[in-house]
């Protein structure tokens, strides 16, 4: 099977070195925007804030140099740095998995060929296209807050419920539930992968004598374990950095009582509020830091239960 | 691309080079009379501010003003990055809150060479040109009085026929009412006072109140914990009898008219800045009416005049004396007086209030007059908030909050303020 957009080594022949001529120089020249935007724009901001996080800067006065001051402040004594952390992990960690059990059996139920597909499809990929806008989180403010939605429709059966996203039993789960319901990309990313799945197999099952659970332990979930892998990074990597929902159902304070305050707000709030851009940067490089280990030991632990059909085991 | 030539690459870049420098020299010629402006504020207050401006532009016809304005929150990490940038507009909205900050790091020019030509404000008084200066020198023009004020529900009070609160009520009798209210009303989520816990205003008011203040002129914190956990228990009190908003329900406003207490329909009662009547009252159907914070008995002057806003110029503006006559023209003159109305509070210029009164709304003149009501019942300015002090505000917040939705102990609460409020200071 071919798979989808994998992250594979292929080895090709080293290209021969050649002179540069007129191509070349065109190719440069029109590639010459996006370079300047690489280097000015991403690279160039990196690397200075590497440095910073090791100043104190406050924009108006010029970095002074504090060494690991900053980083000795964030793992010694902040409280709120650890309470960020534990957010923004359990978040992942509850969003993740929701989110992507729900898109795989959505998946499962469309690629039974229902009618009418390409526009469940769409219906269903629709939410991830919004769900990272402040439309939406606004909106999920008024489902959930205390005349909202969900309360209205609690009443009818004599439930007087709380305003969900401003108590901070219930507020880090109603941003789960947003995150869970833009299920649409690893949907769609999914049913592309069961469609690639022989339907041989299936067959050859069936003569076997397998049922509908057999089948789906032995063949779609082997066969879709790398779709699955690439799912789990990406999304894993988009919630760690999720901003806007906290920002936006929160009003910037990651309230109440710091219950949403996902680790980029935090930062947003050392850096913009308090104007602590030294710390803030010295927390950024923390985050990236955190995202590459999830991301390496995913990529480790891949080689023990993700099957590339061309591997030819 | 296979058919590109070296020249005709030459060609395009030699046409984008050229169309680069085109405009410039139009720039050049038209720089000498343009400016930038920023403030932060909503859209009643751009409209207003923009008709003052083009009243400016209409007499100086070779001026232009271009002018950038945003909300107070992300108003001041934007003024702060282009600052730093070396990008900052020439004439800039101030806060008293900031103004020391800017004003001792070099980033405004001082206004004293412009006094009393271009700008001449001697009919300010002392005490309102006096709340602009920073170690001596003028860096800011306050552009209008405001102070303290709580905002009623005047037709809920009228409906329910309980008398609304005036200056001269107490705490004690501020809590009976709120209860009051919430029994009368007897509706679900609707209660007789937001829950003040969490605004530093009113703890400011009470702290002053009982002879202290929030900071000294160390910027040193100037209240003790006992004066904190009283105010979390007088709070804590009111809302377990029904008196305050529920914590949940408070924990949903986000510093807007849009989601105030009495917006949105929690409250009878909310604590707000006199100049924001007219802002309130614009997202209020009910009737709306405004008196002062309550007092303590035998207790000092807790309110006091400050400037709701002043303007400053850049440190690093080429045309200062440009950017010297506009202030000049918004704090003085009769058009700019039109059309800026009360919305920044009552005009510290005394023959721009006096014309002022003859012009406004009910909603203006109710504001000017509770600006001279209240004359002989307020304090003295307080030193200017220390640095971390918008941190330890958010803290406040978020303390509170614990004890209103998370069940905090006040006495653990008053604690935790205190230290983190010297770490904040600290770290600032």
């Amino acid at each position: 099977m071919t798979t989808v957009a994998l992250p594979q080594t292929r080895s090709e022949p080293a290209p021969r070195r050649r002179r540069l001529n007129a191509q070349d120089g065109a190719a440069y020249l029109f590639l010459a925007p996006w370079l300047l935007g690489f280097f000015v724009l991403t690279l160039g901001p990196t690397v200075a804030s590497l440095y910073l996080s090791f100043t104190n800067f406050d924009l108006l006065q010029a970095p002074r140099w504090a060494g690991l001051d900053n980083y000795w402040h964030m793992f010694a004594e902040d409280k709120r740095f650890r309470n960020a952390l534990s957010v923004t992990f359990w978040y992942v960690l509850l969003a993740v998995p929701l989110e992507l059990l729900f898109a795989l059996a959505i998946a499962l139920v469309l690629d039974k060929g229902l009618r009418g597909l390409t526009f469940y499809r769409a219906l269903f990929y629709i939410p991830s296209l919004l769900g990272g806008s402040v439309a939406i989180a606004v909106l999920w403010r008024q489902i959930f807050g205390y005349d909202g939605l969900v309360n209205e429709g609690l009443s009818v059966f004599g439930i007087d419920g709380p305003s969900w996203i401003s108590n901070p039993q219930y507020s880090l789960y109603t941003l789960v539930l947003l995150r869970v319901w833009q299920f649409g990309s690893p949907m769609v990313i999914f049913l592309a992968g069961l469609r690639q799945i022989p339907q041989e197999l299936y067959e050859a099952a069936a003569i076997d004598g397998a049922g509908p659970i057999a089948k789906f332990f032995r063949i779609t979930l082997p066969l879709l374990a790398p779709v699955i892998f690439f799912n789990l990074v990406l999304q894993t990597i988009n919630s760690f950095k999720a901003f806007t929902p906290a920002f936006i159902v929160s009003g910037g304070s990651g309230g109440p009582i710091d219950s949403t305050l996902f680790y980029t707000l935090y930062l947003y709030q050392e850096a913009f509020a308090y104007f602590r851009m030294g710390y803030a940067s010295a927390l950024a490089w923390v985050l990236l830091s955190i995202i590459a280990i999830f991301t390496a030991a995913s990529f480790l632990s891949s080689k023990y239960w993700v099957y590339y059909g061309d591997e030819g085991r | 691309m296979p058919n590109v030539s070296r020249r005709s690459t030459f060609k395009l870049a030699a046409g984008l080079a050229a169309a680069a420098a085109l405009p410039q020299s139009v720039w050049a010629q038209a720089a000498r009379t343009r400016l930038r402006m920023t403030w932060w504020g909503g859209t009643d207050r751009a409209k207003r501010t923009q008709a003052a401006l083009d009243a400016y532009t209409k007499i100086n016809a070779g001026t232009q003003i271009d002018v950038e304005t945003i909300g107070w929150g992300d108003y001041w990490t934007r003024l702060a990055t282009q600052v730093a940038g070396g990008n900052a507009p020439d004439v800039i909205q101030m806060d008293y809150r900031y103004i020391y900050e800017y004003a001792r790091r070099k980033a405004l020019r001082p206004l004293d060479e412009f006094m009393p030509s271009p700008i001449n404000i001697a009919d300010f008084g002392q005490a309102n040109i006096d709340t602009g200066k920073v170690d001596g020198q003028v860096f800011g023009v306050s552009m209008g009085v405001n102070s303290n004020s709580l905002f009623y529900d005047k037709t809920t009070f009228e409906r329910l026929k309980i008398a609304p609160p005036d200056h001269a009520t107490t705490w004690a009798q501020f809590a009976e009412k709120a209860i009051a209210i919430t029994k009368a009303a007897s509706k679900r989520g609707y209660f007789g006072t937001m829950d003040a816990g969490s605004a530093e205003p009113a703890l400011e008011v009470w702290v002053r109140q009982r002879g202290r203040q929030l900071y000294d002129n160390d910027g040193k914190i100037a209240f003790t914990r006992d004066d904190i956990a009283e105010w979390f228990d007088y709070w804590d009190k009111l809302r377990r009898a029904g008196g305050a908003v529920a914590g949940d329900l408070q924990a949903l406003y986000r510093n807007t008219p849009e989601t105030d207490m009495l917006t949105t329909g929690r409250a009878a009662i909310t604590f707000a800045h006199s100049n924001q009547l007219v802002a309130w009252q614009a997202v209020n159907q009910n009737k709306l009416a405004m008196t002062m914070f309550p007092q303590t008995q035998g207790g000092k002057a807790g309110q006091y005049y400050k400037p709701s806003m002043l303007l400053s110029i850049s440190a690093t503006t080429p045309q200062p004396q440009e950017a010297a006559r506009i202030i000049n023209f918004i704090s003085t003159h009769p058009d700019a007086g039109a059309a800026l109305g009360v919305e920044r509070g009552v005009p510290p210029s005394k023959s721009m209030r006096d014309r002022l009164l003859a012009q406004v709304d009910e909603l203006g003149k109710a504001q000017i007059e509770y600006i001279s009501l209240i004359a002989s019942r307020v304090g003295t300015l307080p030193p200017p908030p220390p640095k971390g002090a918008g941190e330890i505000e958010q803290n406040l917040r978020r303390v509170a909050e614990t004890i209103s939705v998370g069940n905090a102990k006040v006495p653990q609460a008053a604690d935790q303020f205190m230290a983190d409020a010297k770490r904040a200071l600290e770290r600032a």
